[in-house]
């Protein structure tokens, strides 16, 4: 808003200063090609010539020498308060005598250095210095009714020595070097500021500007407004062309009753998506937003936006307490896995000193994302967060987490999660399954779960687990695919293996897995695994007897069934469907099945179950072979005697048939005694 | 097919007394001295009968279907080949010295290629092997040996496969000889007379031992005549297989004195022993099974078709009749495969 007064002056002007010293003077200027214009220079010339006798009295005193000014006094009676200067080439200020009366005095387009010459002007009401090039105000103290200045286009760098000016109305200082607003506290009747164009890249110290209407602050470097709530009468702030970049550096608008007229154009603010409504939710006083006016519908579409906004803000508040009550869940569940690992305590010490430092960050964080939209909700959000998360219950053993396609779970209560109800989308949509903080013994229990409610699971990923044998791999076989494992070294000793990867390329050969620990597989790695372990496999499948094969995979089968029974009850269709699946997996590497891996707990209950069996089975074979060594003796002494009994018995028989007619009597008495 | 391989590992096998219990009765002086109960039970035929009766409890309905004789046919086949300790539990693996000959036999065959490919691993990866054929092998056995191998070496280091397998075939094999060894070894080392140990010229064993004591504070480890002499005592008593004596005095009559590891390692490296024991190769011959080399070769072409192949039927339900097939050939495939494998290790039944 540049101010510019043209009064129509016409003017003569006289110089001041001895004829020799003004000659030189004149030479010197008529070198510097900007300077004289011919126009100025013959009017000088006239001027000095016509009136010279008036100024000596002052030439002597022992200033250098300034132009004298005079006009005529039909001049002066027609136009007896202004004075206009307008570009005259003017690099001082001339002295102006006889014109007290004087309220108007214009110098625009001069290039005048320094305000000078002025201070006997004490009528002056307007004083315009536009576009020159002061770099300093003063010479203004003693212009106690001044009420208009403008310095506009001229190279101040610093507000100053306008204590004085205690009726300034309006005070334009645009188009300068100001970096900061200060010593303007006591104008307490100014309307009217203007700071465009400056290098200020913060506004405050507006305290005590009473009256000010109107305020001008485009085209600086502007990041932050304070104080404007302490601005009574503002009605008009332009800010267009700065660097606000987010409404909280502004905040103090929203403080401003008065405030009616506003601009932010330029702004990286006003490229937000949530500009508009943001500003006028918070402004409600506003009739003007960027020179349009607004209107009732713009009003109730931005407390409607408001409205979803804050919605969204209670979204969000949600969002960062699940995420700090995962945070805590997962601390929990680590330290009690450590518990159960019988880790030792400086590690337990570690997560505690991680519990402790990282509070102070997250809140921070937390509070850094919301405070980003809604400032003045902050103290209330980050209350509200706080008592949240005092009532989090830190006894949480464990968490369930489905991120896109990602399912989490943290401590072995986790698992009982695979028997919700998932989706089906939900289920389906899931591809990477990750386990944390989870024996894998307890693990293998739920793969047949995993299996049904996960179909689409084709990563896997295992984070303290506790793997510590290759034959614990064997369990993974059972699933229906494999894409990608990820075994995190942490808490899995089994990755410090040299030759874990490949026994997991060997044992799930049937998967053509991808990926192992993010590293891509090759078919080198492949016939690797083939070479190490292809003995074990054909040993394992042709060498077994048919009864341990068998009984192997009848172990696998018979686990099944157990999970089944437990789980599904009796739905035959599901048992069948479930068997077939089982035969599938045993033909699907069968030189492999016989590699399974049971739990310690299922293989000490096994081992239970084969002392009793064997205890019988002792028992048993023991009477078998008494028996037997007992019926061996029997047979052994019969053995013995027999050929001595026999050579007995026919003694006995010859013996009784010796004397034939007394044996022929008694047979025949025996048939008679019959009859 | 399974008896043809069988011969080639142990020719004596059939000699196992499986028939004993019915058939002909062997008439030594040795098996006179015994009841009939006696001698089937120091001779772990019982400890066979009983598995098998178990066994077969195990897998009833299953192994009604095709036949109890069938099944006791096929059981004491696996027995005589060997294989019928894989992925047994370690109580059975570790109960007859037949079992733990086979184990280590099983253990070599499997995991060869691991050796062969020159990796070394360590304790704990070792162990993992073993427990890929045996789930509930103890830590503590493998620690064992692998102390003879790393001596005073932390027991995370790195080792060769034939290190381990040629410790562990001592360890496993003789482990409870080696506890009384170290037991008498402690005793000597403390300047007791081993107590466990009646030396018949035990005055003048003890006069011997006196001034020597001096000497054995200062120098490492045990006089070797007077361990050996415990040693042979031992072996005379014990009732678990020992090395053979004369191998023992062979590997005691090189060296003055000796520590118990020194020994143990001594023992470990001694071929004779380790013909002996029959279970494994010569260790210049360890890496060498032309057979499996074969059948190796042949299962990583197929592996690679197979990859090839599943890469293309991917999603077919047809799968089952494919590996079926594979199964069925190399089944057919095994005689030829081992037939001419010539057998130089005898097993001798040593009780």
């Amino acid at each position: 808003m540049d101010w510019q007064v043209n009064c129509g002056l016409h003017l003569v002007i006289q110089t001041s200063s001895l004829p020799e010293k003004n000659k030189v003077e004149f030479k010197l200027h008529k070198e510097t090609p900007s300077f004289p214009g011919r126009l100025l220079q013959h009017d000088l010339e006239r001027n000095y010539s016509s009136r010279q006798g008036d100024h000596i009295n002052l030439v002597s005193s022992s200033m250098p020498s300034f132009p004298i000014l005079q006009r005529s006094s039909e001049e002066k009676i027609l136009y007896s308060d202004r004075l206009t200067l307008e570009r005259q080439k003017l690099t001082v200020c001339p002295i102006i005598d006889g014109e007290e009366h004087l309220r108007l005095l214009n110098f625009q387009h001069n290039f005048i250095t320094r305000i000078q010459n002025i201070s006997n002007l004490q009528r002056l009401i307007f004083l315009d210095l536009y576009d020159n090039q002061i770099e300093e105000i003063s010479g203004l103290s003693t212009l106690r009714s001044l009420r208009v200045l403008l310095l506009g286009k001229n190279r101040i760098k610093k507000i100053s020595n306008l204590e004085n000016l205690k009726s300034l109305d309006v005070l334009d200082l645009h188009g300068n070097q100001i970096s900061k607003i200060e010593n303007v506290s006591h104008l307490c009747d100014l309307r009217v500021l203007n700071l465009a164009r400056n290098l200020l890249s913060h506004v405050d110290n507006l305290n005590g500007l009473d009256s000010l209407t109107e305020l001008n602050l485009r085209h600086n470097q502007i990041t932050f407004v304070r104080d404007v709530d302490n601005l009574p009468c503002l009605q008009r702030l332009f800010l267009s062309f700065n660097n606000i970049s987010t409404f909280e550096s502004v905040c103090c608008l929203a403080d401003s009753t008065s405030l009616s007229d506003i601009t932010f154009d330029g702004n990286p603010i006003a490229q937000e998506s949530w500009y508009k409504h943001t500003i006028l939710q918070n402004m409600m006083q506003l009739r003007q937003l960027d020179m349009k006016r607004i209107t009732e519908e713009e009003r109730r579409m931005a407390s409607v936006i408001a409205k979803k906004e804050e919605e969204k803000k209670r979204e969000s508040q949600k969002q960062s307490l699940l995420k700090e009550k995962k945070r805590l869940t997962i601390n929990n569940v680590a330290r009690k896995w450590d518990l159960q690992q019988h880790r030792v305590t400086s590690i337990a010490a570690n997560q505690d000193r991680k519990d402790s430092d990282s509070p102070s960050q997250d809140p921070g964080q937390v509070d850094g994302s919301t405070i980003s939209a809604f400032p003045e909700e902050t103290g209330s959000l980050d209350s509200a967060l706080g008592n949240a998360l005092q009532g989090l219950s830190v006894t949480d053993t464990h968490l369930v987490e489905v991120d896109g396609d990602t399912l989490s779970l943290y401590g072995s209560g986790a698992l009982e999660s695979l028997d919700r109800n998932w989706s089906v989308q939900t289920a389906g949509m899931v591809t990477t399954v990750s386990f944390t903080f989870i024996e894998f013994d307890e693990i293998v229990q739920v793969l047949p779960k995993l299996k049904i409610k996960f179909p689409n699971s084709l990563h896997l990923k295992f984070k303290e687990t506790n793997l510590v044998m290759l034959q614990q791999f064997n369990a993974l076989a059972q699933l229906r695919r494999i894409d990608q494992l990820t075994i995190d070294p942490q808490g899995n000793p089994v990755v410090s293996f040299t030759l874990w990867k490949y026994y997991v390329l060997f044992r799930l050969s049937h998967f053509s897995m991808q990926k192992i620990n993010g590293t891509e597989v090759t078919q080198n790695d492949m016939i690797m695994a083939e070479r190490l372990f292809g003995i074990l496999a054909h040993v394992a499948s042709s060498e077994l007897p048919q009864y341990r094969l068998i009984s192997i995979l009848g172990d696998a089968r018979k686990k099944q069934f157990r999970y089944l029974l437990e789980t599904k009850g009796k739905k035959p269709g599901i048992v069948s469907e479930e068997n077939n699946d089982s035969k599938r997996l045993v033909g699907e590497n069968t030189n492999r099945a016989t590699l399974n891996y049971t739990t310690r707990d299922f293989y000490n209950e096994k081992l239970e179950e084969i002392k009793e069996k064997k205890k019988f089975c002792k028992m048993y074979i023991e009477d078998l072979v008494k028996e037997a060594t007992e019926i061996n003796m029997k047979n052994e002494a019969l053995q013995k005697l027999w050929p001595q009994m026999f050579i007995e018995l026919v003694r006995d028989a010859v013996i009784e048939i010796r004397n034939k007619s007394s044996y022929m009597k008694l047979c025949l008495q025996q048939i008679t005694d019959q009859k | 097919m399974a008896t043809e391989r069988a011969g080639t590992w142990l020719p004596e096998a059939g000699k196992l007394e499986l028939g004993s219990c019915c058939g002909p009765r062997m008439l030594s002086p040795e098996r006179l001295a015994l009841t009939d109960y006696e001698y089937l039970a120091q001779r772990h035929v019982l400890t066979y009968m009983e598995d098998a009766v178990c066994q077969l409890l195990e897998n009833k309905e299953d192994i009604s279907q095709y036949g109890i004789a069938r099944f006791f046919t096929e059981y004491f086949n696996s027995v005589c080949q060997g294989t019928h300790v894989l992925f047994r539990e370690f109580s059975f693996i570790q109960a007859t010295p037949h079992n733990r000959a086979s184990f280590l036999r099983a253990f070599w065959r499997c995991f060869r290629t691991v050796g062969k490919n020159g990796d070394l691993l360590t304790m704990k990866e070792y162990h993992c092997l073993l427990q890929l054929l045996c789930p509930d092998f103890p830590l503590e056995l493998t620690q064992k040996a692998a102390r003879i191998v790393l001596m005073d070496d932390a027991m995370d280091c790195l080792m060769s496969f034939s290190d381990f397998l040629f410790a562990f075939q001592i360890q496993f094999y003789y482990s409870e000889f080696l506890e009384s060894v170290a037991a008498i070894y402690q005793d000597l080392l403390s300047g007791r007379n081993p107590n466990t140990v009646i030396v018949p010229t035990s005055s003048s064993g003890q006069h011997r031992q006196r001034p020597a004591l001096g000497e054995a504070s200062m120098l490492e480890g045990v006089e070797a005549s007077l361990f050996y002499q415990c040693l042979e005592n031992l072996c005379d008593r014990h009732k678990y297989s020992c090395p053979p004596p004369a191998l023992v005095k062979e590997v005691l009559s090189n060296v003055q004195r000796l520590t118990f590891y020194g020994f143990l390692v001594a023992l470990s490296k001694h071929h004779g022993i380790n013909q002996a024991l029959g279970a494994l190769p010569d260790k210049g011959d360890l890496m060498h099974d032309p057979a499996m080399d074969e059948e190796l070769e042949r299962l990583v072409v197929r592996s690679r078709l197979h990859r090839t192949s599943r890469q293309h039927r991917a999603q077919e339900p047809g799968t089952f009749g494919f590996h079926r097939r594979d199964k069925l050939e190399a089944l057919e495939r095994v005689p030829s495969a081992s037939a001419p494998t010539p057998s130089p290790y005898r097993w001798e039944p040593r009780e």
